[in-house]
């Protein structure tokens, strides 16, 4: 009992107490969402594939649990998406700044992220990345272009820009503009922490009936085209 | 860093042995690509009535592959083989898209199976060589992919040219090595 009311007590006191977050990365494919995580999280990202599916990493920083959940972003597998969006406390939202040519890519695809409900309002990341590499567009590029100001306004995003590069290297040597990133973002979601929790309680309640009804229209259609098939053969 | 790189680079890590598991409905190509990996022939292939394994030697790696008969009659045994996996590698025939849904449901179900719990998964769409083939855009939504929570990947392949088996065996290795 006493050393239970200890354990209480100090929980109250302490306000390093222990939180469980949840990130999302999004940005096109090859913008270097997967590289970002690895170098944060400590690994070397070198030899890094496109992802074509969902990985999901799990890592300290401070009083933070962190988990991400890292989604390829490239055109065939974006669609699978949303169906991550309810368990984010907020998201990183990569860019690869020397490659001009998909700015607007980029543009839309945040917007359609930024708008969607279950992500509006939550704190984003924004890492205009591949900073090494010659030419590489600054910040002002970047928020201009993504229109950046207008977007986190019009969907009441927290917002921070960050110019970024993985090549700088990972764990302790890693771009200290990633690991503000992180702090700020981490820091937005501490402060929201409740407010964000119930929602996010709350999404995954009408994500999980809508599977399962889905499950069950499925596992109903699958029955009677196997019926079907039978009945033929 | 190409494959071969990858693979020097785990030869420190000596004959590793990796259980992996193919699993899929029946005419799939599941033994096609086994055979496939193992540079065996690949003409005269019958379904499978039981299960086929390979053991194939890959610098430092010992890849033991379990290929599993898809049909309806055999998928109840499916679980006798499920102790100890590394891998799972599901196999989809892209082109039989009046299967997308069951064998969405026979995936789903497997992804419920305690002792596969956490376990990565490939998903090989295969037989892209054929002309309807559906794209990995369609069978990751075709098959409800999304709801997933292990780390996954999805692999465009033919069994029968070869083409994307090597990109998948890669992801393969890199993410087990991860672990
Ligand atoms: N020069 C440079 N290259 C980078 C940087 N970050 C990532 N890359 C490279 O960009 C390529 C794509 O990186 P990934 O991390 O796989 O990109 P991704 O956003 O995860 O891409 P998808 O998984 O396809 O959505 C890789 O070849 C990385 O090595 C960077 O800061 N600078
Ligand atoms: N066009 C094409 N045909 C393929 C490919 N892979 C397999 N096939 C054919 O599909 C049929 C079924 O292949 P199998 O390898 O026996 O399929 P399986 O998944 O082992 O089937 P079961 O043993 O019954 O579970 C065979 O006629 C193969 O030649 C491919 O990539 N392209
Ligand atoms: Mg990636
Ligand atoms: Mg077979």
């Amino acid at each position: 009992m006493l050393s239970m009311m200890g354990g209480c007590l100090s929980g109250l006191l302490s306000k390093e107490e222990r939180r469980s977050v949840t990130l999302l990365t999004v940005g096109l494919d090859n913008a270097g969402k997967t590289s970002t995580i690895k170098v944060v999280s400590g690994e070397n990202p070198e030899g890094v594939a496109a992802t074509v599916g969902f990985s999901s990493q799990e890592f300290k920083i401070g009083r933070y649990d962190i988990t991400t959940l890292d989604l390829g972003g490239g055109k065939n597998i974006r669609g699978i998406w949303p169906r991550y969006y309810a368990e984010a406390h907020g998201s990183v939202f990569v860019v690869d700044a020397s490659d001009r040519d998909r700015f607007d890519e980029a543009r839309t695809m945040l917007e359609d992220f930024l708008g969607d409900p279950r992500i509006s309002g939550k704190p984003v990341l924004v890492l205009a990345n591949k900073q090494d590499v010659e030419g590489a567009a600054d910040e002002n590029d970047v928020c201009s272009v993504l229109y950046l100001e207008q977007m986190v306004n019009k969907y009441r995003c927290p917002c921070k820009i960050e110019l970024s590069s993985t090549a700088a290297g990972f764990g302790k040597k890693v771009d200290p503009n990633i690991s503000t990133g992180f702090r700020w973002l981490l820091d937005q979601i501490g402060k929201d922490f409740s407010h964000l929790s119930v929602r996010i309680e709350k999404d995954l309640e009408e994500q999980k009936e809508k599977d399962e009804k889905e499950k069950k229209e499925r596992r109903e259609r699958v029955a009677r085209a196997r019926e079907e098939r039978r009945r033929k053969e | 860093m190409g494959l071969l790189a990858l693979l020097r680079k785990l030869k420190s890590n000596p004959e590793k042995e990796l259980k992996i598991l193919l699993l899929g409905l029946d005419n799939a190509g599941k033994t096609t690509l086994l055979k496939h990996l193992a540079s065996e022939d690949i003409s005269h292939i019958t379904p499978t009535q039981g299960f086929n394994i390979k053991s194939v030697q890959s610098s430092g790696f010992r890849l033991n592959v379990w290929d599993i008969g898809g049909q309806r009659k055999i998928r109840p045994y499916w679980k006798n083989y499920f102790e100890n996996i590394d891998i799972l590698i599901y196999v989809i025939d892209s082109a039989d898209r009046k299967r997308f849904e069951e064998t969405g449901e026979e995936l789903a179900e497997l992804l419920e199976e305690d002792k596969l719990a956490g376990v990565p998964m490939l998903i090989f769409a295969n037989k892209q060589d054929l002309f309807n083939a559906a794209a990995a855009s369609e069978i990751s939504e075709g098959l409800g992919l999304g709801s997933i929570r292990r780390t996954w990947q999805i692999q465009a392949c033919s069994a029968m040219s070869g083409e994307g088996v090597e990109e998948g065996m890669k992801w393969v290795i890199q993410t087990v090595s991860k672990k």
